[in-house]
């Protein structure tokens, strides 16, 4: 049966349309204007959904965003709000919350032990005993509601973000909300107006003829005006401190939703009123609606709700909802006029109201029951910039109190009017709101240093001489006699928050954690007036002394992926990087960089470079520019070590801690002139050691003449490594002598290589084979590379990766910052013995080191090989004391070797274990426990150093 | 930079960019990106009581084109940046160096040091009437004519990467020149473009946002 009216002279649908979809299962058509439910009801049908915690049917109850009866799962998309989303063809719609089907759903089962499942049950059913909490959960989430996400199968778009800077933000585009922003627009400043729903209008779109003729008119305006921009289909969500403001924009060609983040000078608060519902024996039952769902499903969307209606009316609302329902041929049956205290007492019905008792004791029949009992402001914005509301007995309703200088509220939210006093009362606050937004924009060019000076008087500061809008009376109908649900989205009645105030949950914001009441997706804009109600007669106080529940953001549900955006991680690549994807480099992803783990034989590639030469990309390593004549003092008081006697082309390791003592990052430093000198850190920690370095230099020694420039990026560096890098080196390199006296180790010389001149050529090593570093500006990067590989064809020349590096600097000993050591790790853990300096007049973290040296209960980093072989301890694989589980260190490192054919290990021990020869037992994740023996050297090769000083 | 030439092509206008993909254009012309990765870039640095604010004549946060096509930018309170055309670094860094005289850190009255970052940067411009709106979708600045006018020099984050740029139009046409340190470079492109995309610019495959 269609519930599709004859043409209405407000229809907002296109019946040129035809949009076809499914509802269950069921092919079903609407036309273009229609909201999901608006197409699903006119179909014919009543029931919408099931109910959260009963399973109680559910039919339409605003018919609008706020709809807690409307959600709806939308192909792979759950939780859509049917009330406010457009019909869309082809959409798959389906009912959420049910099992097996919607009309024989087993969680219905519910309501025959809904005594025992009132207010807390969670709290107390399932907290005892505390074993069975795991089997609770896995229950529990069987209950859990909502639709369900299919992350194999979304075709969901990457969601989208957008920064603004309006002058004025105007949240709500009704009348009050569009005359603000035609009257702060006109007035100079730039204005962003925000509408919840699908067009400009607010309430005049379902209004009398005069009133949609307004409304177009405004909303026209508002459109040609060259200052305003108009978003529709789209909710302010919060605000923030500095007027930093979220908007949810839905609906938009490039995403679904788009989170937009705005700045604004003033932002105007215009969401006009909800309507809340009434409080009475089955007041949740299909067919039971608001005055305002009436109006708009008759007016916007030309259905036609009911057959045989009982209207209970407190305000002109109701009243005009009596004449839309007569005027498309609903039979109204009865109008309970609530300012003559007449109500609706229950109704009956299981799928579809059937009958209705009122407060004269009449029965009637009837399949729909329409309240008009009151409006709740909406205040979330207000008390997200620091209002309290307070509560107005005779109009029934909560009002604005105190407000910062940076938001002003007009409309429905302030007081009552007609249209043309709404609007009026919202262009005397656009007259404000730009007054207070100019002048604000003029000290922001005035002091933002990329700005000229304003060209313009900055304007004198008008006084807020609104004239308030009236506040009508409205009888205060919150509850019939009997009890029903207050909470349709929780499933809280006005009997659990008595129950609750019983118990001790007396207070607003503990009745509101106890009971969940306004905690749905509806946060409150239907059930917190009737709840603060219900509670105040629970309590024989007024309605004043209970206070309100303090409204935080989001104003609205938000989407997790629309404040995730679209996904900026970025990714930093070396000069060389795109050499590697394409000779087959396994990606490895180190921090922000990515780099090559391997060309796909990382123990041979380790071989190579212990046999021949090798060369791997070194580039993240971080590396500052220093230069100025007090370089040398800052060196000696970031690193452990001395600094003031290295000469001109010599470089010296230092190792750097924090105050507290723990190493923080090491490196090599070398100095390439008197007064400049290249500083080397762990990829990981350059932006760290960069700010740190600044942070002394700008803070504490600002007297100090040195001025450092991170240059990571600009010097791609290569490491040559092997027997043969000499050799090789000699053939590309022009103006540097490379001869083992020429250039001894730890020394750097600057130079030409593969005719690149300004490279710098450091004689160091992480392998332990003879090596040179060389740093090479990255714009011609690419050609040393290949040039170094032509070159090297004939002595064995290969790229190698990370993992290689990892191999080779193990069997050499070499520890890493933050691997083998940890964020306890003093400098004796890292074994660095002689290299700290305790005599310095000042070093970073001093006390705690000459602490630290006195102490002998610290770990001890050594090297250690397993007594078999083949086994190869996983890194973090604990130390413990023989057959007990007492730990007594860690394996750091740990890799097979393929120069000693073994594994390889770094480990931090207990001190006692320390000592060269000590066994030590490491538990392996599997359980098993072997026994290992610490080395002498931290190195498993080449201890010495004979083969990297040739 | 003297570069010799027994080992190939290599010149200062041989620059290899992180960005190896042409310039981006939306069919209508109302954004395009492009690469500018080898243009020359000199730091400068140097506190209030040097003569480096007095030579350079630009104050923070603004920029000046200079007759020989040079754009000398503020870009910190005691930092400024010199943008020219590709391979030009070494005659920049000589020229100063002659007016300063304290370079390279020498000690002195004026602590004035230079030093060539062109290839510690990469960078690029994208231009158009919508290029400000594809900004603003992943650089949260207002960038508003009237709060960054023509000339404006500021740093802000760009994607998540931190940037310095310079709004530098050309022919009356809205343009931002966007450096970032080199490594974050194609990154920085595939983000700019992409924030595009929604003003009609196709990325092409293997330079979207999520494939990267």
């Amino acid at each position: 049966m269609s519930n599709r009216l004859t043409a209405q002279p407000g229809e907002i649908i296109d019946r040129s349309t035809s949009l076809s979809f499914t509802w269950n299962g069921k092919a079903v058509t609407g036309h273009q204007g229609d909201t999901i439910a608006s197409a699903i009801a006119a179909s014919g049908v009543d029931v919408f959904g099931r109910s959260m915690k009963y399973h109680r049917k559910r039919g339409i109850l605003t018919a609008d965003h706020w709809d807690p009866n409307l959600f709806v799962q939308v192909g792979d998309e759950p939780n859509v709000r049917a009330g406010s989303r457009r019909l869309e063809a082809g959409m798959v719609v389906s009912t959420q919350n049910v099992w097996p089907s919607l009309e024989f759903d087993l969680g219905a089962a519910n309501q025959l032990v809904g005594r025992f499942l009132s207010s807390g049950f969670y709290y107390k059913t399932f907290m005892r005993p505390k074993f069975l909490w795991p089997l609770y959960q896995k229950v529990l989430k069987k209950f859990a509601p909502g639709g369900r996400i299919h992350w194999e199968t979304s075709t969901h778009d990457a969601y989208d973000k957008r920064y603004v800077h309006p002058d004025v933000l105007v949240a709500g585009g009704g009348p009050a909300g569009m005359g603000a922003a035609l009257a702060a627009a006109d007035n100079g400043a730039s204005v962003l107006l925000v509408e919840q729903y699908g067009d400009l209008g607010g309430h005049l779109l379902w209004g009398d003829d005069a009133q949609r003729a307004q409304g177009a008119d405004l909303a026209a305006a508002c459109r040609a005006h060259a200052n305003i921009e108009v978003l529709v289909d789209s909710t302010v969500t919060g605000r923030y401190d500095h007027n930093w403001i979220s908007v949810m924009q839905r609906s938009h060609d490039i995403a679904p939703e788009r989170l937009i983040k705005a700045r604004a000078g003033v932002m105007v608060v215009a969401p006009g009123l909800v309507e809340r519902p009434y409080v009475f024996a089955g007041n949740d039952t299909p067919g039971v609606i608001l005055s305002g769902a009436a109006r708009r499903l008759i007016n916007l969307w030309a259905v036609k709700p009911g057959n045989r209606a009982v209207v209970m009316s407190a305000n002109a609302d109701g009243d005009a909802a009596v004449a839309d329902l007569e005027r498309v041929g609903v039979e109204v049956v009865a109008v309970l006029d609530a300012r003559k205290g007449e109500s609706i007492v229950s109704v009956e019905g299981k799928s579809r109201v059937s009958k209705v008792a009122l407060s004269d004791g009449r029965t009637l029949n009837a399949d729909l029951v329409v309240t008009a009992t009151g409006w709740t402001a909406p205040t979330s914005l207000l008390n997200m910039a620091g209002d309290r509301p307070v509560y107005d007995a005779t109009a029934a309703r909560y009002f604005s109190n105190s407000l910062p200088s940076n938001i002003l509220a007009t409309g429905g939210i302030t007081g009552d009017g007609s249209t043309a006093e709404l609007e009026a009362h919202g262009r005397a606050t656009g007259v404000l709101a730009a007054n207070r937004a100019l002048r604000r924009r003029h000290d922001r060019v005035a002091q933002t240093a990329r700005s000229n000076d304003p060209a313009w008087d900055k304007p004198a500061e008008m006084a807020d001489s609104r004239t308030p809008l009236n506040r009508v009376p409205h009888p205060e109908c919150y509850r019939s006699t009997t009890h029903g649900m207050v909470d349709f989205s929780e499933d809280v009645s006005s009997k659990d928050l008595i129950q609750a105030s019983k118990e001790g949950f007396d207070s607003i914001e503990l009745m509101k954690r106890y009971t969940t009441v306004t905690m749905g997706p509806s946060q409150g804009k239907l059930e917190t007036v009737n709840a603060a109600a219900v509670l105040a007669e629970a309590n024989q106080v007024s309605m004043a002394e209970i206070g309100t529940t303090v409204w935080r953001p989001p104003f609205a549900p938000i989407t997790l992926g629309a404040l995730a955006g679209r996904i900026h991680e970025p990714v930093r690549r070396s000069a060389l990087q795109d050499w590697h994807d394409a000779h087959g480099a396994a990606p490895l992803l180190a921090g922000q960089w990515v780099r090559p783990d391997h060309y796909g034989d990382p123990m041979g590639e380790a071989d190579n470079v212990r046999n021949n030469v090798g060369l791997i990309d070194v580039t993240p390593l971080g590396k500052l520019d220093l230069r100025g004549p007090d370089v040398s003092k800052l060196l000696e008081l970031v690193y452990v070590n001395k600094w003031s006697k290295l000469d001109i082309g010599r470089v010296r390791y230092g190792t750097m801690v924090a105050e507290d003592g723990v190493v923080s990052d090491d490196g090599v430093t070398g100095r390439l002139g008197e007064y400049h000198w290249l500083m080397t850190c762990t990829s990981s920690g350059a932006g760290a050691v960069w700010e740190m370095l600044e942070d002394w230099l700008q803070t504490y020694r600002p007297e100090w003449q040195v001025h450092v420039t991170a240059v990571t990026g600009g010097l791609t560096s290569i490491n040559v490594a092997g027997p043969h890098s000499r050799t090789l080196l000699e053939r590309i390199v022009e103006d540097v002598d490379l001869s083992a006296d020429a250039f001894p180790y730890f020394s750097v010389r600057q130079g030409t290589v593969a005719g690149v001149s300004d490279c710098i050529i450091w004689r160091i090593g992480f392998t332990g084979e003879l090596s040179y570093e060389v740093h090479v500006p990255s714009g011609h990067a690419l050609h040393v590379w290949e040039e170094l590989l032509a070159q090297g064809e004939d002595l064995g020349c290969r790229p190698f990766g990370v993992e290689a590096q990892r191999i080779l600097r193990l069997e050499k000993g070499h520890y890493i910052v933050g691997q083998d050591t940890d964020g306890l790790s003093k400098a004796p853990t890292a074994g660095l013995g002689g290299l700290v300096k305790l005599d310095k007049p000042d070093t970073i973290g001093l006390p705690e080191l000459k602490a630290a040296y006195e102490r002998t209960d610290l770990p001890i980093l050594v090297g250690v090989q397993t007594d078999d072989p083949e086994i190869v301890p996983e890194e973090a694989a604990q130390i413990v004391d023989g057959g007990s589980n007492t730990i007594l260190g860690r394996i750091t490192s740990s890799r097979m070797s393929p120069t000693l054919g073994r594994s390889v290990c770094l480990a931090q021990v207990d001190p006692s274990l320390a000592a060269a020869g000590s066994s030590i037992t490491v538990l392996l994740a599997d359980g098993r426990r072997v026994t290992a023996t610490v080395q002498e050297h931290h190195a498993h090769v080449d201890p010495e150093g004979a083969r990297q000083r040739v | 930079m003297s570069i010799r030439k027994e080992h190939g092509n290599v010149s200062e206008t041989t620059f290899n960019s992180p960005v190896d993909i042409g310039p981006l254009s939306a069919p209508d012309g109302s954004v395009t990106v492009a690469d500018a990765a080898s243009t020359t870039k000199v730091q400068i640095r140097g506190g209030a009581d040097t003569g480096a604010a007095a030579e350079l004549g630009v104050g923070y946060g603004r920029s000046q084109r200079r007759a020989d096509g040079a754009l000398v930018c503020g870009t910190r309170p005691d930092e400024w940046t010199i943008y020219a055309g590709a391979g030009q670094a070494s005659a920049i860094t000589a020229a100063l160096s002659e007016v300063f005289g304290h370079f390279q850190g020498e000690p002195g009255e004026g602590f004035v040091t230079v030093i060539d970052i062109t290839h510690g940067r990469a960078m690029l411009r994208i231009s158009g009437s919508n290029a400000t709106a594809a900004l603003n979708k992943i650089c949260n600045l207002d960038l508003s004519d009237e709060l960054t006018p023509d000339g404006a020099v500021f740093s802000a984050s760009v994607g998540n990467v931190g940037c310095d740029l310079v709004r530098d139009d050309e022919g009356g046409q809205t343009s931002f020149l966007i450096g970032c340190e080199r490594s974050f470079g194609k990154f920085l492109f595939i983000a700019v473009a992409d924030a595009c995309t929604e003003f009609g610019l196709s990325v092409p495959h293997g330079w979207e946002l999520h494939g990267h």
